[in-house]
């Protein structure tokens, strides 16, 4: 295959995929999920049912390198 | 090469994310979780004395906890990861979709692993002031944003030169320099890390629990994306139908 062919051309087969708001929606659920689980320090949760989120995920956290107390 | 759906790239990329979590919780069970030993030691040396604190959560469940949470967090990233690889993947350099999913998903790796883990590196437990999370939170999310940023541009300035003719080695050598050059720049200008490390706590220790916390991390990028690369990649038709099919679809 010659290499001066723009990428598009040499591949017909990489058409683009459709991705409706609703799958960025689900990206961005995943992503405050995450952050839920790992970045919670008091900013959107509080009570006990956070303080037991925050312990319960404690090793977790500081595994995945995220900052904690 | 069949048409690839968006479903069928979400499917993939669940998938994807059990298979990554499960990698994870396996190097922070066998790997991390020796290191915490060590820094709770250390946290319980420092509270020698008084009267001990009554734990919300047991030390089993903290260890179950972190595998639990690595699981559901490489899930999620993996959903994300899918969703950003459905948009872009016309994009992405490579001939087939496991090169690219296995690059994205080193691209994820670098913005919201190892670029992190070089600026704010991780620290254990009984290591980090309560004063300065809040600071340090934004610090951290806000350099993740800025480092996927700079690895967009990356993929982009790749694009832009392959489109106007110019040669692969030589758009993929400005698309690694960009990013090579942006995350430089990035860390360059974030606040330094806090350096909240208690005097009591030993350097090989925290140096410890960095590498570990990053090859936990690594393991779970590298499987996500070797595991939605496999996913997408089609079998080989074995019957001969099929090849004539498979032909003439082509």
């Amino acid at each position: 295959m010659p290499s001066h062919v723009p990428a598009q051309a040499a591949d017909p087969a990489v058409a683009p995929i459709r991705v409706p708001l609703l799958a960025w929606l689900l990206a961005v659920v995943a992503l405050v999920v995450s952050y839920l689980l790992l970045q919670e320090n008091g900013l959107v949760t509080t009570g006990a049912v956070a303080e037991y989120l925050h312990e319960f995920t404690h090793d977790g956290r500081h595994a995945l390198g995220v900052p904690c107390h | 090469m069949g048409t690839v759906t968006l479903g069928g790239v979400l499917r993939r990329g669940a998938l994807a994310g059990v298979a990554a979590g499960v990698a994870a919780s396996l190097v922070a069970f066998f790997v991390v979780e020796p290191v915490i030993e060590r820094a709770l030691a250390v946290e319980e040396a420092r509270a020698a004395g008084e009267p001990a604190a009554e734990e919300l959560v047991g030390r089993a469940t903290q260890v179950v906890g972190g595998m639990v949470a690595a699981l559901a967090v490489a899930i999620c990233l993996a959903l994300v990861l899918a969703v950003v690889f459905a948009q872009v993947r016309h994009r992405l350099p490579g001939r087939t979709d496991f090169g690219r999913a296995t690059l994205l998903a080193f691209l994820g790796f670098v913005s919201f692993a190892l670029v992190p883990a070089l600026k704010y590196p991780a620290d254990p437990p009984a290591v980090g002031n309560p004063d300065t999370v809040g600071a340090r939170t934004a610090q951290y999310l806000s350099l993740i944003a800025a480092a996927a940023a700079i690895s967009w541009l990356a993929v982009l300035v790749r694009q832009v030169l392959v489109a106007r003719g110019h040669s692969t080695p030589l758009a993929a050598t400005a698309g690694v320099l960009t990013g090579v050059a942006g995350y430089a720049a990035i860390m360059l200008i974030w606040p330094a890390a806090s350096g909240d490390i208690p005097a009591d706590v030993p350097a090989q220790l925290i140096w410890d629990f960095r590498v570990a916390s990053l090859a936990e991390l690594a393991a779970m990028w590298a499987t996500m994306g070797a595991t939605l690369g496999l996913l997408l990649t089609p079998r080989p038709p074995k019957a001969a139908p099929r090849t004539a099919e498979a032909t003439t679809a082509a």
